[in-house]
């Protein structure tokens, strides 16, 4: 027929289409892996099951963190079907102002971002994804709201864990939980929006063993985001697992007795084991309770005031308080001028008023005594003879070379650093190098009688409460330290490595006889300054410390402090106590402080009530 | 005439099994889709799978009816069939709408698409038509009265509105190619008009309804994939635009087009097939190049709106949003890779997580895609290709003309409805919903088609009866 070449046009078109077809079809189904990846963004939901976090027990084995079960109300907006506003405004008690508010802040939460195929800036927000519309919801309130969820499609009830301190103390060492930030969210991306992560105390400096492994459920999803089914059988998904317990050096009781012995005073109480540097209990005054700042409600209600109040509840004092030592400073001021010769233990010199001021007491005859009576011309004349070693004929250049050693001494009592302590928030203290005083009065243009004042702990010195009780701990050590720690051990790891390193001081131990002989004297014996510090059954070695301290130049009521350790023989307590402007000396107020503390942590409970009630009743310090 | 034979006789056994094949695929689709745990068996007539069984079986049952029909009856009422056809769509126009269209004629979930039917009823008048037709005779008077037998049933269905069925009665211009019907005169005399040129005949107006088809199908898949971008693992980093991929596809096409072309040339015209490849090749890339670089300059209103009217806007939220639709059956087909997920693994296109939306019905290659993947698309496809193909023999062998035209109308109806459904799944085709001839549920659709189908069986069968 005439136009039969034609259909050779038609058969072309079939075969060429079908072969555009299975070409494209290969090239998607085969070549192209993007759709499947859309594939699974669509289909699978990948739930992650945040694990509670670890618990945290104390030394004795008492849960001093623990977790609680609340509830988010969830809401998904594809979900949401013939949403009565109403009635779900009546269900919560909100307006429905605040509904409404509450969808768009929800939205905005999550934030934008680039579009790179449209250059447009587009909402992560996602209406088939499942937000929390109210967050942590008590058990109580939730069984109110849930029998009636069934009304309200979109909106179902998901558990959260939450932090519950049963103690309610040691807040400044536990530290709280916060929502992550934008970024966080970039530098852990472990959490995901909404998480809580450690803001301070332990659960920020151990963060990362506090999280466990998150498990990933992957759900098969129906378009209206119903679970069909999970992917392949859950082949995939894995479940969440705790982080192991973290067992701290903490006795939960002796903390919250001392938390009790604070009230109503400003300063610190440091107790270490001098055997492990196990932090046996850090009391921070004033302080709050840890259940506070609990979720994102408490948070917003409680942290405000507690951020702008003028005591700074907020602020870990015994970490990052810097205080002058005062007397206590003498003990190492005595170590060093042993190991550097310049004296011995048997070195008398008299108590020269002339020099500084002191107390009516007889010259010490040898260092213990010196200790003993806390004579300030004494350790003016130790330090004296440290700094200015008459090793260079100008005294300017001598004092130099001298304190250049002292400061290093300092530094190997873990003064004038920051310890390596497992806690954010540590300040270094002050130790004054030749440097430091280079750049206040020009390079040798000091000696001794300029920087005198650093004999007996006034003046530039600087220490925090921690260190002052690593001090404590090293006299009771004779001359070696492991730096304070408050983890004992992650799960069943036992002590974590750096904490069995221990640290020499390069004080000879024999040089530590005469002092801890004066320490003993000061509590025990007659015309010793820290009396009050008498444990019944107990050998206690102390030194008492009154700073006295100016605001501008209007004298205030000196800083009472203490340090001590017992018993004398295997030392099982260093403590140091510092109440600020709580007036008169340390023997007053900081000693039977710390005293009260070392009976309750030896005998588990305190029988000196007439002591206890004393202090329980004082109301010191300078309040705003 | 006729001898005494068993109505048997003569059926041509290949295309109606090719045919049960793809109902028999059709059902094992829709009980995967349509898979209701509550009601786990295929014959549960409450559940589509089981309701496309009843609908299989009256489709057999009446091609058994077609079969006892003499298929004289067919070329005799030709126009009372076309009248009575076009009645139904005007009735069908007062008929409440369902889905936005007045298809259905009906009651309740029972009904019938008279516009499904109507395709028969054109393409027997159109055979009867050009039977008659006097080639020598190809007035524009005449050609344009062969475009009236499909213009009034187009616009009826436009009526309704009905796109896809309206799309498919384009197809019927091939048919009329075939035959010869030219629209020479047409162009010659638009072509004539410009001064200086006088010409007898024109290449354009002679194969101008391939040329148009075309220059359609690259334009439509030109402003599909204009705004994909393609990332290549060989060059990480960089991306193409969308239009690259249509060039490489029209230069692989060109190449194949000029081996094909060696092999099919008379040893005379073999040196042309360099020369009509390349030609074919910088039309094709200048068409499509045109049509690109037109879109893109177009201002962004009038960009959307033809992206609206193809469905399609590459805008992330579109996704899930109006591009919602075609956005999960693309990524339903493209997720099943080489082997697919599995028989009844489908997680995307499935009435029980109803990402893909009608994929029991006009979306259903997407869960045979996922289901069956690579392997499962390219036989699918080849088995069309396969039925298509055996048409044209069918058509190509009888010896009346009424019995070649109706032979090539339901291979063109079912390469445009095969053509348009998978291309719109695959991003070749805009959404237009039509279903997949034998394999989509639907009773309108599914008897439609077998009735046609046998009618051509019937007249194929009978071939040999007819002296013309």
């Amino acid at each position: 027929m005439k136009h039969d070449s034609r259909k050779y046009v038609i058969l072309t078109f079939f075969i060429l289409i079908g072969a555009i077809y299975v070409l494209k079809l290969f090239y998607m189904q085969v070549v192209d892996d993007h759709w499947k990846l859309r594939s699974q963004q669509i289909t699978e939901q990948r739930r992650e099951i945040t694990p509670p976090r670890a618990i945290v027990y104390d030394r004795n084995g008492k849960m001093v963190i623990s977790n609680n079960t609340h509830y988010n109300l969830m809401v998904c907006e594809a979900e949401l079907e013939d949403f009565d506003i109403q009635a779900f405004s009546e269900l919560i008690g909100w307006t429905q102002e605040q509904i409404r508010k509450r969808f768009v802040e929800i939205r905005d939460g999550e934030g934008t971002y680039k579009n790179p195929h449209t250059g447009q800036i587009d909402s992560n927000y996602q209406r088939i994804r499942s937000y929390p519309f109210i967050k942590e919801l008590t058990a109580n309130e939730m069984s109110k709201i849930a029998p009636h969820l069934d009304r309200f499609k979109g909106f179902y009830e998901l558990e959260t864990s939450m932090r519950s301190y049963p103690f309610g103390n040691a807040a400044n060492i536990l530290g709280y939980l916060n929502e992550v930030n934008k970024d966080d969210l970039s530098k852990y991306p472990f959490y995901k929006a909404g998480d809580y992560m450690g803001r301070s105390g332990i659960e920020r400096y151990y963060d990362s063993y506090f999280r466990g492994q998150k498990g990933v459920k992957y759900i098969v999803q129906s378009a209206r985001n119903n679970q069909i089914g999970s992917f392949e059988n859950g082949a995939y998904d894995t479940t969440a697992v705790q982080a192991p317990p973290i067992h701290l050096g903490l006795d939960a009781e002796l903390q919250g007795y001392g938390e009790q012995l604070m009230a109503n005073k400003k300063g610190c109480i440091v107790a270490i084991e001098p055997s492990t540097g196990e932090i046996l209990a850090l009391i921070s005054a004033p302080s709050y309770d840890p259940n506070l700042l609990v979720g994102r409600r408490n948070i917003s209600e409680n942290y405000p005031g507690l951020k702008s109040d003028k005591n700074t509840p907020l602020f870990p004092r015994p970490l990052a308080s810097q205080y002058m030592p005062g007397s206590t400073f003498k003990l190492i001021q005595s170590l060093v001028g042993m190991q550097e010769g310049v004296i011995t233990a048997n070195t008398g010199f008299a108590c020269n008023k002339n020099v500084v001021g002191c107390h009516n007491h007889p010259s010490a005859q040898n260092v213990a005594q010196a200790v003993q009576m806390s004579c300030n011309p004494y350790f003016y004349a130790v330090t004296r003879r440290i700094i200015q070693q008459k090793k260079r004929k100008n005294p300017r250049e001598d004092a130099a070379i001298g304190l250049g050693k002292w400061a290093d001494y300092m530094y190997r009592f873990g003064l004038g650093k920051k310890l390596d302590t497992d806690i954010t928030g540590l300040t270094s203290g002050l130790i004054p190098t030749p440097k430091y005083y280079d750049k206040w009065y020009g390079h040798h243009q000091w000696k001794f009688s300029t920087i005198q004042s650093i004999s007996i702990g006034q003046g530039e010195v600087q220490l925090t409460p921690l260190q002052l009780a690593n001090l404590a701990a090293i006299m009771a050590n004779r001359g070696w330290y492991y730096t304070p720690h408050f983890v004992k051990s992650i799960g069943d790891t036992g002590p974590l490595k750096k904490y069995t390193k221990k640290n020499y001081t390069s004080i000879d131990a024999s040089h530590f006889d005469a002092v801890i002989e004066g320490m003993r004297r000061c509590v025990h014996e007659e015309g010793g300054t820290a009396r009050r510090a008498r444990v019944e059954g107990y050998t206690v070695c102390g030194k008492t410390g009154t700073i006295e301290n100016y605001i501008g130049s209007v004298k205030q009521k000196n800083h009472s402090a203490f340090i001590c350790f017992a018993p004398m023989k295997q030392p099982e307590i260093a403590i140091s106590v510092f109440v600020e402007n709580a007036g008169d000396s340390g023997g007053t107020w900081a000693a039977p402080i710390a005293s009260l503390m070392i009976e309750k942590y030896l005998n588990g409970e305190v029988k000196d009530t007439i002591k206890e009630q004393r202090i329980l009743d004082a109301k010191l310090s300078i309040w705003k | 005439m006729r001898k005494s034979q068993s109505i048997t006789n003569g059926v041509d056994w290949v295309l109606l099994g090719a045919v049960i094949l793809l109902m028999a695929l059709g059902v094992a689709t829709v009980y995967s889709t349509a898979f209701d745990p509550e009601y786990p068996s295929i014959f549960d007539f409450s559940q589509v799978y089981g309701k496309q069984i009843v609908w299989i079986s009256i489709s057999l049952f009446l091609g058994i009816l077609v079969f006892l029909i003499d298929s004289e009856i067919y070329r005799k009422f030709a126009l009372p069939i076309f009248i009575s056809s076009m009645l139904l769509l005007v009735i069908v126009l007062f008929m409440p709408a369902k889905n936005g269209a007045r298809a259905w004629l009906g009651i309740g979930s029972l009904g019938i698409q008279p516009g499904e039917f109507a395709k028969i009823a054109a393409a027997i008048l159109l055979a009867r038509y050009l039977a008659d037709f006097n080639q020598k005779l190809q007035t524009i008077r005449n050609v344009l009265l062969a475009n009236t037998i499909i213009l009034v049933p187009m616009a009826l269905i436009l009526l309704q509105p009905d796109a896809g069925t309206f799309v498919v009665f384009t197809s019927f211009l091939f048919v009329m190619y075939r035959e010869g019907v030219t629209y020479d005169p047409l162009v010659l005399k638009a072509v004539n008009l410009l001064p200086g040129v006088k010409f007898k005949q024109t290449w354009v107006g002679v194969h101008f309804i391939p040329i148009l088809f075309v220059v359609v199908f690259l334009s439509i898949a030109t402003l599909l994939v204009s705004n994909e971008t393609i990332t290549v693992d060989m060059f990480p980093g960089t991306t193409f635009s969308g239009y690259w991929g249509v060039f490489v596809f029209l230069f692989i096409f060109s190449l194949v087009f000029f081996f094909v072309l060696r092999l099919l040339l008379s040893k005379r015209d073999k040196k042309r097939a360099i020369i009509i490849a390349t030609i074919g090749f910088i039309l094709a890339v200048s068409i499509t190049k045109t049509v690109d670089f037109g879109f893109q300059k177009l201002a962004p209103h009038q960009k959307e709106r033809i992206e609206l009217f193809l469905g399609l806007t590459d805008n992330e939220r579109a996704k899930d949003g109006v591009d919602y639709n075609r956005n999960r059956a693309i990524t339903a087909v493209g997720s099943g890779g080489f082997s697919g997920k599995g028989y009844m693994n489908g997680v995307l296109a499935n009435v029980r997580s109803n990402h893909v939306p009608e994929s029991e019905t006009d979306f259903i290659f997407c869960p045979f895609a996922e289901e069956w993947g690579f392997i499962g698309t390219s036989f699918l496809i080849s088995l069309y290709l396969f039925i298509l193909l055996r048409i044209v023999v069918v058509a190509e062998r009888q010896r009346s003309t009424f019995n070649r035209v109706y032979a090539y109308s339901v291979a063109m109806i079912l390469f445009y409805h095969f053509g348009i459904n998978i291309g719109m799944s695959i991003e070749f085709a805009p959404v237009i919903g039509i279903p997949l001839p034998f394999f989509s549920y639907g009773g309108s659709s599914m008897m439609s088609f077998s009735i046609m189908m046998f009618i051509l069986l019937k007249l194929d069968s009978q071939r040999k009866d007819v002296l013309n």
